[in-house]
């Protein structure tokens, strides 16, 4: 297998470029909706058989083990030739997940499958009186001699009928304090007792899902970690999905059709729209820096405090700023749902926008953010 | 004379909130959706038995003239049925066609067509839309590139109107042109030889429809008007149109806070209603602030609009309105969507519909920042 951090950084790079120029889907340069996995698949099976679909896991389990400087670097080179990320919690999530806290034989059974696409994951936190006091959750796991019995309802978990797997929370303990008596579970989605129900979404796509489990049997196996240890094992990933969402890339794109529309219609020689694009191509420029910081934080092995709140604020509003505007520039295109030809630019404003909208919302609302960092990082009182 | 203002303000009064209760009848206590659920998407866009229902109580005739068979009212009183019916979506095109074709209309110069058509518009049987738009974004109605030719007794019209608002299912277009160079309007109905319509879908479930004009015959009577009057009987039907889409989005903003406000006293979270935690006690305020500040500006420039002593000012009013109308009835919808958390993000949830619906009504008819760079160019040549 390749090490690529013995390579110099400038020929990591010059590799990572004539890869995604040559081998990426064209038609999903830039896309500002969220990719399907069928849409997926074969540019998945690349990366895969290219040793790139995990750049932050370790090579023994088939990562990159991407150090700090060469990891900006591909993501800059995909963000500069427009690389969707594919459903991907499983890379991202699930498998530090199981590496940190799992068994040898849930390293070995689910690691392997998860690299090479075989398995797909969703992730089943949410409840509908569970959102933002996650903790609050009600679904049920019960040991019954070997097995665990789970009861309950999940609600928009992304992507879930894509999936061949969920992780989920479940509650194991009614006694104790709400955070201390839940666990973290693994589950086949094919396992008898599951109902999966899309939702249909703001931007009419059916995206999100309502999970329902009645009387779902599982091994012993599927509890991952300590039985209701499951809260601390969530925790321990949300600063790294938080990393992850803080990344610019999202308003990277947006911007990247915003400029395009813009000399279009040649907006440029007008100052007011040059001042208010200079404006969001800051607030984005600034956002890669505060988020390089992070980013070197993590590689050096340091843990990321609660001021990681303040990079989700930033990223995700500043991505709403970008759509917003973007819609504005559109004029009557712009409400016109679809892809739509501005001077023979093509840009789905629409799209853009309504994607933009729930970033706010999901993985701990700004509100939630804001809460965090009052607290924990102002330490005001309350 | 204050008396009898006095006493004119306490009928006007009176009559509005007559005018305001029907409304509310109509749409079912106030916002009652289903039927804009129903419709959106589907071809016809809107329901012409409603429009009926809407011609008898004789809201398409509020800006006609009693000579003509309509109620001789103002934009005070179709803002009231506008701000009404959108708080609960109502598809029907009452600003492209009662306000803005009626409009043009009724200011261009010819007679016979006003004598023939305005009682049929008021009565809902004619439903006209203005076509006047060409490019998107642009707002200066005054040059349209779409040329009319003259020849013996009439014109041939060729050109590609877009954009255009209630097309679905209207029957006739006021189309704008350049006729010997200078603009006039066309009566132009949509089964005329050489006129193609095509609908395109909006973020509302409405449509925009292209009208494309090959050699298009139309007989010198269909003009409406010519030279000058065209130019401004145009510019005051866009103006109108700005106004009274700007009273559309006051109703919908302000439906859309009522709901959150709802949304906020029932969601419990933490073991509380969200409502109680001040960060969105906050947030509601200040989206209540930006209704009110819309809310003020429309009743005063709905009032000073028909009044206006020239053709810049009157311009310079509806791009104030329309400017801080689409500005708070964005934030509104935008942030309500924030306010109910991942269920406002479902295609299910009613503020959705208000965020499109903002969507679109902020879009069309020139954006806020259209609008206050016309407002700024206009009132300093005044000299304000
Ligand atoms: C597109 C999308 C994808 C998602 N995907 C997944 C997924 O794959 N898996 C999964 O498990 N979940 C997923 N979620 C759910 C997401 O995690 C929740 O939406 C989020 O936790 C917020 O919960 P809620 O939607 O119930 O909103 P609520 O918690 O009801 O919040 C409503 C509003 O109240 C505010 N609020 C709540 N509490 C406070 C407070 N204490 N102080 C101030 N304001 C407060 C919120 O910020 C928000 O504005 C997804 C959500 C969306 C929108």
């Amino acid at each position: 297998m390749t090490d690529w951090n013995a390579m110099s950084d400038e020929d990591f790079r010059r590799e990572a470029r004539e890869f995604f120029e040559s081998e990426y889907p064209p038609a999903l340069r830039y896309i500002l909706r969220r990719a399907r996995w069928h849409e997926m698949k074969e540019w998945w099976r690349k990366l895969y058989e290219k040793g790139w679909i995990a750049p932050n896991w370790p090579r023994e389990w088939g990562g990159m083990g991407l150090e700090a400087g060469k990891m900006v670097a591909l993501l800059e080179e995909m963000e500069r030739h427009g690389v969707a990320r594919a459903p991907d919690q499983g890379i991202t999530q699930v498998g530090p997940i199981i590496m940190q806290f799992g068994t040898e034989e849930q390293k070995r059974r689910y690691l392997p499958g998860t690299l090479s696409g075989e398995f797909i994951w969703c992730q089943g936190y949410s409840e509908p009186n569970a959102g933002s006091d996650l903790a609050s959750l009600q679904t049920s796991a019960i040991r019954v001699d070997d097995e665990f019995v789970i009861n309950g309802q999940k609600i928009w978990t992304s992507l879930a009928d894509d999936a061949t797997h969920i992780y989920l929370l479940a509650r194991t303990d009614r006694q104790v304090k709400k955070q201390a008596g839940i666990s973290f579970f693994i589950v086949n989605l094919q396992t008898p007792g599951i109902t999966i129900r899309p939702i249909r979404n703001l931007a009419g796509h059916e995206e999100f899902c309502q999970v329902f489990f009645d009387e779902v049997r599982v091994p012993l196996s599927a509890l991952v970690g300590q039985l209701n240890e499951g809260w601390n094992i969530a925790k321990a990933l949300l600063s790294f999905e938080r990393l992850n969402i803080g990344s610019p890339r999202r308003p990277q794109y947006a911007l990247h059709r915003l400029e395009a529309v813009a000399r279009a219609r040649g907006l440029f020689a007008d100052p007011g729209f040059v001042d208010r694009y200079a404006a969001v191509k800051l607030d984005l420029e600034d956002l890669a820096a505060l988020y390089g910081g992070f980013v070197e934080q993590a590689k050096r092995g340091e843990a990321l405090g609660p001021e990681i709140s303040m990079l989700k604020i930033w990223a995700m509003e500043t991505w709403q700023r970008v759509t917003d505007l973007l819609v504005e520039v559109g004029e009557e295109q712009g409400v016109m749902p679809g892809v739509q030809d501005v001077a023979g630019v093509k840009a789905d404003f629409l799209n853009a926008f309504y994607y933009a909208r729930p970033a706010t919302i999901y993985g701990g609302s700004s509100e939630i953010q804001r809460n965090i960092l009052a607290k924990y990082v102002l330490r005001l009182p309350g | 004379m204050t008396e009898r203002l006095a006493s004119r303000s306490a009928a006007d009064g009176a009559h509005r909130t007559l005018l305001a209760d029907s409304v509310t009848a109509f749409t079912g206590r106030g916002a009652d959706i289903a039927r804009a659920r129903r419709l959106r998407g589907s071809s016809e866009e809107y329901d012409r038995a409603a429009w009926r229902r809407m011609a008898e109580l004789g809201w398409l005739g509020i800006l006609v003239p009693d000579t003509h068979g309509g109620l001789g009212l103002g934009l005070p009183e179709m803002g009231i049925v506008a701000r009404g019916l959108a708080r609960a979506l109502a598809p029907e095109p009452l600003v492209a066609s009662a306000v803005m074709a009626t409009t043009a209309l009724a200011g261009g110069g010819s007679e016979a067509l006003k004598r023939e058509h305005l009682p049929r518009l008021v009565a809902g049987e004619t439903v006209p839309v203005l076509a006047w738009q060409e490019t998107a974004g642009a707002w200066d109605a005054a040059s349209p590139a779409l040329q009319a030719r003259p020849l013996e007794g009439g014109y041939r019209l060729t050109g590609v109107k877009r954009f255009i608002a209630g097309a679905a299912q209207a029957d006739v277009f006021l189309v704008s042109a350049l006729a010997d160079a200078s603009p006039a309007l066309f009566w132009v109905a949509r089964d005329t030889a050489g006129v193609r319509l095509e609908l395109e879908p909006l973020a509302d479930g409405r449509q925009f429809g292209t009208l494309t004009l090959t050699d298009a015959l139309v007989s010198r009577e269909r003009v409406v008007a010519r030279g000058r009057q065209a130019a401004d009987a145009l510019a005051r039907a866009l103006d109108y149109g700005a106004a009274v889409a700007s009273a559309e989005l006051c109703g919908v903003a302000e439906r859309a806070l009522e709901i959150s406000l709802d949304y906020l006293r029932t969601r419990v979270q933490f073991g509380k209603p969200i409502g109680s935690f001040q960060a969105l006690q906050h947030r509601g305020v200040d989206l209540y602030i930006q209704k009110e500040l819309a809310g003020a500006v429309l009743d005063q420039v709905l009032e000073a609009l028909g009044e206006a002593p020239d053709a810049a000012s009157r311009a310079a009013l509806a791009s104030r309105l329309k400017a801080r109308c689409s500005d708070a009835a964005l934030r509104v919808t935008r942030e309500s969507i924030q306010l109910h958390g991942a269920i406002g993000f479902t295609d299910d949830c009613d503020i959705g519909l208000y965020l499109k619906r903002a969507l679109v009504l902020a879009g069309w008819l020139g954006s806020a920042t259209q609008h206050r760079r016309r407002y700024v160019a206009l009132s300093s040549e005044n000299g304000k």
